[in-house]
């Protein structure tokens, strides 16, 4: 690209015609790829032509496609000492500074381009989280999916949050949102002992603040305690009456202690608080099967089917169908939700192992 | 509000007094080794038998072997070395314990041989218990001499099996009055093909790692031989990863079922079309998967009824996150699984059960539940800090189809693995003998009470002389007359009821003959010995 223009450019420069000589020959050792020989060409160009600022951004550039980016830098740099404003050198340098880790020198070259995702990787790596997640938000919106910006904003985002938790602990260790970070971290790293006490420590300096039941609930439920964690769980519904997610996990600890009854009507609430959502209509006909009614069961999975067609969470809707098709003694409605069932499973549930009559023992 | 707190009180009182007997001398020798071989971690069972008739349960343990880092091929247990013997206690009438493995014939079981599980049957119907010992390698079948010794007649029998053995049972499946033998096999593994997973954790592999294999099904021929009818039963048609077997008329046909708890995947339900043959319906019994269609981590199992309402039901011990398995049997040919109905989701999802009983300890006329228990892993807590490798085994105590945790009296965390009930003291309340990895066995005496109980002995004429397999019905109670189940070990073959505050008691009894016969009146608070009709 940077070739082609080079030479409309050249078109209305005076050149030497060696020096033209060894550009063509640069130019068409690129296209064959052979980087070497397109490198000693752009070379002699830079000497024939000292003055010539897109001969080195040729040389700068062939360094590059050879991967040697180091060797890159110095012919960039020159470009730029003779024409402070040519595009091409900017960008290439960037990234050949970027590379090199030379995040901090890299950033005003890619402003200059303002190449979005280069700049989002390079204040990664000089620490401006913020501006990092703008530039790589932006990167992704003209570019949607691309895996490598979608690393880079993920890490950015983790990062800045980290950032913020770190400044956070730093200047009020002792505050009940420091502690409740704490709590997460420990969570992630499952020491949950030591999660347990921050999340206590964070409700008594401040019994009213959101979040903290819920997460305390998570501690218990990962420790099997489900007694606890429906006190937790209870505790953040009634801080947060709306909050759908903390009724769904009441639900799901009453299910655990078979209180199908009580975890019914948490169910219910969750799902008249956020609608819909496959989780809860599983769990919601779950509950309504243990706790006898069926039609309620029907009811919520199908919904739930209705939603999703090819999730695990459908592949348990039709094995919980079939289950209670089959309690009805409705073989036929039974098998047919067995065969949905087993189809979804491909793979997860083998089917049932046939032994070879040779191999028996 | 006095008679409340002293019921508190009461409840408080753990219901066993936990011993390990000085006599019991036997340390399970599982060997682990850096190598991470998988047959480390699953050893060993224990029976409850009188083998010398004389009215007292004697312990039966088995034991693992030497383990080197690596293993030599062949390989070499090292089972010659006491250290490596199964043993045999025998009970002596003032409660005590004496080491008869010697004299009894059971010394070495086999360098070859790395032990796993027993079963207990009279398979010759000569009124004294013969034993099967399993194990990786080759099983092993002693014929009671009915002297005190004991005869390897193994190779006339021809039962050696081979390859990984697991649980194994004697039962009845064509009910022509001798005793078949089903065997488990865990997978197509060996020293030479292990594996060590979990990274830098180095664990134990899980079962998918390796292939499933068949289990084994022995025609008793009547005459001291058996043949393998795997094949034509349709019973190796299925190959699993299997660690557990139970018996029980699931459908109320006459003929014995088969459940097999597989490791990692679907359990299977073989169901017994009476024509010596089986089909295996697991999946559409609904009795193969979790409640919401997962594989399940199958280990021990029990085929009991334990809400009274006359049909044997399903609970299969599990790892953890995954809750032991009950699969109500709802008396149409299917099961509904009823984990949460029943308590176990709080009580069992943090759990690793292996050996399970479904036993009345508490007399009140509903079965309770006991768990051996412990984690596969012996480095767990460094992958996941909410498991356990050491756990308490679980005591739940049955109310109306309910379990309730307890205090067993148990209060320091093992491996758990066999566990064998029966009562060993002869009190009319049942005991456990449990085994765990690396130590003595634990036996829980139970403290009794003052409900009355009834305790039955069959003995069988058309039908096999243990009466496995027959249905027996006390007071809306039943049992399913069998000593097997529970994970590699075999229980106390007599038949205890629970029966409150009943002091008489109404037994019928179904026998694999298809002979019915009921007695009214019975005493409570006695040792019973039924002796099946000669006429239907």
């Amino acid at each position: 690209m940077i070739s082609a223009i080079l030479l409309l450019w050249l078109a209305g420069q005076s050149l030497s015609s060696e020096a033209a000589q060894h550009l063509q020959a640069g130019i068409a050792a690129e296209k064959d790829r052979q980087p070497a020989v397109a490198i000693e060409e752009f070379r002699k160009v830079t000497e024939l032509e000292p003055n010539l600022a897109e001969g080195f951004v040729q040389l700068g550039q062939a360094y590059m496609q050879n991967r040697d980016y180091g060797s890159a830098i110095t012919p960039l740099k020159h470009a730029l000492k003779i024409d402070p404003d040519l595009v091409p050198a900017h960008q290439l340098l960037g990234y050949a500074l970027l590379t090199q880790g030379f995040a901090a020198e890299a950033i005003p070259h890619l402003q200059r381009v303002q190449d979005k995702t280069a700049l989002g990787i390079a204040q990664i790596q000089t620490g401006q989280f913020p501006d990092a997640v703008a530039n790589l938000q932006a990167a992704l919106a003209a570019h949607p999916n691309d895996p490598d910006v979608l690393y880079y904003l993920g890490r950015a985002s983790g990062l800045l949050s980290k950032q913020s938790i770190d400044t956070l602990l730093a200047a009020y260790p002792e505050s009940a949102r420091s502690h409740q970070a704490m709590g997460e971290n420990y969570f992630v790293l499952r020491r949950m002992q030591d999660a347990e006490q921050e999340y206590h420590q964070a409700l008594q300096l401040r019994p009213d603040i959101p979040e903290v039941h819920l997460e305390l609930g998570e501690v218990y439920a990962g420790a099997f305690q489900w007694a606890k964690a429906e006190e937790e769980f209870r505790a953040e519904t009634r801080m947060q009456p709306g909050n759908a997610e903390a009724f769904y996990r009441l639900g799901a600890a009453l299910l655990e202690q078979g209180k199908a009854h009580e975890a019914r009507a948490e169910l219910v609430r969750a799902d008249k608080l956020l609608p819909d959502m496959p989780e809860t209509l599983y769990s919601l006909g779950k509950a309504a099967s243990l706790d006898g009614d069926a039609a309620a069961a029907e009811k919520a999975w199908l919904k739930l089917l209705a939603i999703e067609k090819a999730t695990p969470l459908a592949a348990q809707a039709h094995f919980g169908l079939a289950g209670l098709y089959r309690t009805q003694g409705k073989t036929a409605d039974a098998q047919r939700e067995m065969q949905e069932f087993q189809r979804l499973q491909q793979g997860s549930v083998p089917p049932q192992q046939t032994a070879k009559p040779d191999a028996a023992h | 509000m006095i008679t409340l707190a002293v019921c508190l009180a009461a409840l408080a009182d753990p219901v066993f007094d936990v011993k390990i007997l000085r006599e019991l001398d036997f340390t399970l020798q599982n060997s682990p080794t850096p190598q991470k071989y998988l047959i480390e971690t699953m050893p060993g069972g224990v029976a409850l038998l009188d083998y010398n008739n004389d009215g007292l349960l004697d312990i039966f343990l088995v034991n693992g072997g030497r383990l080197t880092s690596p293993m030599p091929s062949p390989e070499n247990f090292d089972r010659h070395d006491p250290r490596y013997w199964n043993r045999l206690y025998r009970q002596n009438k003032d409660g005590s314990f004496t080491d008869v493995t010697q004299q009894a014939g059971l010394a070495n079981a086999g360098d070859g041989n790395y032990g796993m599980g027993v079963a207990v049957g009279d398979y010759d119907n000569d009124g004294f218990p013969d034993l099967y010992v399993t194990s990786y390698g080759k099983n092993i079948l002693y014929h009671n001499n009915g002297d005190g010794t004991f005869t390897d007649v193994t190779a006339k029998a021809g039962v050696a099996g081979g390859g990984w053995s697991v649980s194994a049972g004697f039962f009845d499946y064509d009910n022509d009055g001798k005793l078949d033998l089903f065997v488990t096999r865990y997978m197509e593994w060996d020293t030479r093909h292990s594996k060590d997973c979990g990274g830098n954790y180095h664990t134990y592999c899980p079962p998918e790692e390796f292939p499933a294999t068949t289990n084994i099904l022995y025609h008793n021929n009547g005459d001291g031989t058996f043949t393998d009818v795997s094949q034509p039963s349709g019973i190796a048609a299925r190959k699993g990863r299997a660690l557990g077997v139970a018996f029980a008329d699931y459908d109320g046909d006459g003929y014995t079922d088969v459940f097999v708890a597989n490791d990692g995947m679907q359990q299977y339900l073989f169901h017994n079309k009476r024509n010596g043959t089986f089909t295996e319906v697991g999946m559409e019994a609904g009795a193969a998967l979790s409640e919401e269609g997962r594989r399940l981590s199958g280990m021990g199992v029990v085929f009991q009824d334990y809400d009274n309402d006359g049909r044997p039901d399903i609970i299969v011990t599990e790892l953890p996150r995954e809750i032991y398995g009950v699969y109500h049997n709802d008396g149409n040919g299917t099961f509904s699984y009823r984990s949460l109905e029943t308590g176990l989701g709080a009580l069992t999802s943090g759990s690793s059960g292996w050996g399970v009983g479904l036993e009345d300890f508490d007399n009140d006329g509903w079965k309770d539940l006991f768990v051996a228990q412990g984690h596969v892993l012996d480095n767990v807590e460094s992958i996941d800090p909410s498991l356990h490798y050491l756990e308490l085994p679980l005591l739940a105590m049955n109310h109306n189809g309910r379990f309730e945790h307890v205090d067993s009296g148990s209060t320091t965390p093992v491996a758990g693995r066999g566990a064998a009930f029966g009562d060993l003291n002869n009190d009319g309340w049942q005991d456990v003998v449990m085994t765990y990895l690396g130590g003595h066995p634990q036996v829980f005496l139970n403290h009794g009470g003052k409900s009355h109980w009834l305790t039955i002995s069959l003995r069988g004429t058309r039908s096999n002389r243990d009466g496995f397999g027959a249905k027996v019905q006390v007071n809306g109670q039943t049992r399913f007359a069998t000593s097997a189940g529970s994970y590699l070990s075999a229980s106390d073959k007599r038949l205890h009821f629970g029966l409150g505050t009943a002091e008489k008691a109404t037994v019928e009894i179904s026998w694999p003959s298809g002979i019915h016969q009921k007695l009214n009146d019975v005493s409570a608070d006695q040792f019973l010995e039924v002796r099946e009709s000669e006429k239907p």
